[in-house]
């Protein structure tokens, strides 16, 4: 097929597999942090619930430094931090630490800006009937911002499915990685391309799966 | 007359913005009676938003106090206020309902934040959408319904918690004629039925008139004028009363010399007159005093509004009338239509609807 050896299509398919393991699970880890990261920065904000410049400030210059690092630089620059939780510096479970640091704060932008979003007269509303802020993040923030969520969700996993093939310049493994070996270093176009339309093919998959499930779940046109 | 309900003692509120200080309350007082339905009524930027928010703290004044039931909110702790505030149910010009929680849900989020079981919060928001006759769309989505039926919705969440009081923030503003009418209608209901004091922000004097027994007039930060409506309605003293009650946003206002077919010519000959507002109770039994008035002078009069009114449930006459370009006989024909026992305002420097179009 294409003429690949059956040992090249078994490459490819565990590099597909290798690529959705670290972009989901850097995902997932990155809205561990990123999260409630971009929460505290919605709250904190001067039109926020609980309104603290100090800690406002602090996280949003943090944000901008992270998010101003190149990604293959900042692999490198945090090769000691990922020995260190990884115990190795190559191969897909090391680069989900590189992609989790530079995930984190791009998914606190993100969320900021969705919960930003949301209505304040309805944040209002809620105040005037007593809720707490803790209930307000809970059932207000996340509950009418959902939707905006899913969508920076999506935006995110692609991106991530973006870094998580740059990773593979430095041996990261995934799709990426093969296509620097076969494709750049030892000229076999097919590999190439055949890497680049998977990765096409994943970045549509996701986006179609978001904009399904925003769309499923959006209550305010029907 | 017993405790008041709510009392609002010395109280300011102040922004500051970068550059200069804006005082966006001064010195307001008034208190409200359990059971009235107490409007406040201004135009925009008049502060009265501000200041209903400060009714349940969601603004903190400057000073002053706000008192509810015999609480200082200034002195509550978070939790005691946010405990309070589900004695105030508050109600909104955008309704503010949850867009992405069915109408069910809506109503069920204040009990459930306050720890009532959902099974509970749900027995008890089927009557309270009942009360306001959407029963039949318990699971739809606000944004299935109509403006009108979304501020039921929001009526329904904000009496979840059997509050004492209502607060609604120009609640009508953003519906048509009728459907305020019937809001009003459902407000006076639950009004009479449970008791409760509703205080009603708006710019509306048509509002005011339709359903408050008692009214403030706010202008620039300050209450000018405050008392029954009826007498404000017969008998307005602030300017800013005469101009809510004349000029104001009301779009009956009028309507009779509106007709796209009179010349500018006769516009600009109205305008000259001098005018008069005068309030008569329509069920007193009272001489025909507009004819006899024109027979006494021998001096045409020019009625350019007569309208009967429903003020505070009582029907009111309401006249708007040129009276002659000779001075001396206006003042006259004033004279005679007060001893005559009817209220005349003198509305001559009122500005003319019909200059700047209708604006409400």
């Amino acid at each position: 097929m294409f003429g690949l050896s059956p040992q090249e299509v078994q490459m490819i398919i565990n590099g597909v597999g290798e690529t959705l393991y670290m972009t989901v699970v850097a995902t997932l880890f990155g809205y561990v942090f990123g999260l409630p990261w971009g929460i505290i920065l919605t709250v904190t904000n001067k039109d926020g619930i609980h309104p603290n410049r100090g800690i406002y400030r602090t996280l949003d210059v943090i944000t901008n430094i992270m998010r101003s690092i190149p990604f293959l630089i900042l692999l490198i620059l945090v090769i000691p931090i990922t020995k260190m939780i990884v115990g190795k510096t190559y191969g897909s479970t090391a680069t989900i630490v590189p992609l989790v640091i530079s995930a984190a704060p791009f998914i606190a932008r993100m969320v900021e800006t969705s919960l930003n979003e949301v209505d304040h007269g309805v944040i209002e509303a809620a105040q005037s009937m007593g809720a707490n802020n803790f209930q307000i993040i809970t059932k207000i923030l996340l509950g009418e911002g959902k939707i905006s969520l899913i969508a920076g969700a999506t935006i995110t996993i692609g991106t991530i499915l973006g870094y998580s093939a740059m990773a593979g310049t430095v041996g990261g493994g995934g799709l990426g990685d093969i296509a620097i070996r076969y494709g750049y270093y030892r000229y076999q176009a097919n590999i190439l391309w055949i890497t680049v339309i998977l990765l096409v093919v994943l970045v549509q998959i996701f986006q179609l799966i978001g904009s399904l499930i925003s769309a499923k779940l959006d209550k305010r046109h029907i | 007359m017993g405790m008041p309900i709510i009392e609002v003692k010395e109280l300011y509120k102040t922004f500051e913005t970068k550059d200069r200080t804006v005082e966006a309350l001064k010195n307001i007082n008034f208190s409200v009676e359990p059971g009235d339905i107490y409007g406040i009524i201004g135009m925009s930027g008049a502060g009265k938003s501000t200041l209903v928010r400060c009714l349940n703290f969601l603004e903190v004044p400057t000073k002053g106090a706000v008192i509810v039931e015999g609480n200082n909110l200034g002195e509550l702790t978070p939790p005691a206020l946010r405990e309070l505030r589900s004695s105030i149910g508050m109600i909104f010009q955008s309704f503010n309902l949850l867009m992405q929680s069915n109408v069910l849900d809506n109503v069920c989020f204040p009990l459930t934040i306050h720890g009532m079981s959902k099974r509970e919060a749900r027995k008890k928001a089927v009557g309270l959408l009942k009360t306001v006759g959407l029963e039949d769309k318990a699971n739809a989505f606000p944004a299935q319904l109509s403006g009108g039926q979304q501020q039921r919705v929001a009526i329904a969440r904000a009496l979840a918690c059997d509050p004492k009081i209502l607060l609604c923030d120009e609640a009508t503003s953003a519906l048509d004629p009728q459907t305020t009418h019937q809001i009003l209608e459902l407000l006076r209901q639950i009004n009479q039925e449970t008791g409760i004091t509703i205080i009603i922000i708006t710019h509306s004097m048509n509002v005011v008139r339709e359903i408050c027994h008692n009214v403030a007039i706010v202008e620039k930060g300050e209450i000018v004028e405050d008392g029954l409506v009826e007498d404000i309605f017969t008998h307005p003293k602030s300017r800013a009363a005469k101009r809510l009650i004349v000029e104001g946003k009301d779009p009956d206002y009028y309507d009779e010399v509106q007709a796209d077919n009179l010349s500018p010519e006769i516009v600009d000959t109205l305008k000259e007159d001098r005018r008069i507002r005068i309030v008569y109770s329509t069920n007193s039994s009272y001489e025909p005093v507009i004819a006899n008035m024109i027979l006494n002078f021998s001096e045409p009069v020019n009625i350019l509004y007569a309208a009967t009114k429903d003020v505070a449930g009582v029907a009111r006459g309401e006249m708007i009338l040129g009276l002659s370009r000779n001075p001396e006989t206006a003042e006259r024909q004033i004279a005679y239509l007060e001893e005559r026992g009817l209220a005349v305002e003198d509305i001559t420097d009122m500005g003319w609807p019909i200059e700047g179009g209708r604006s409400y």
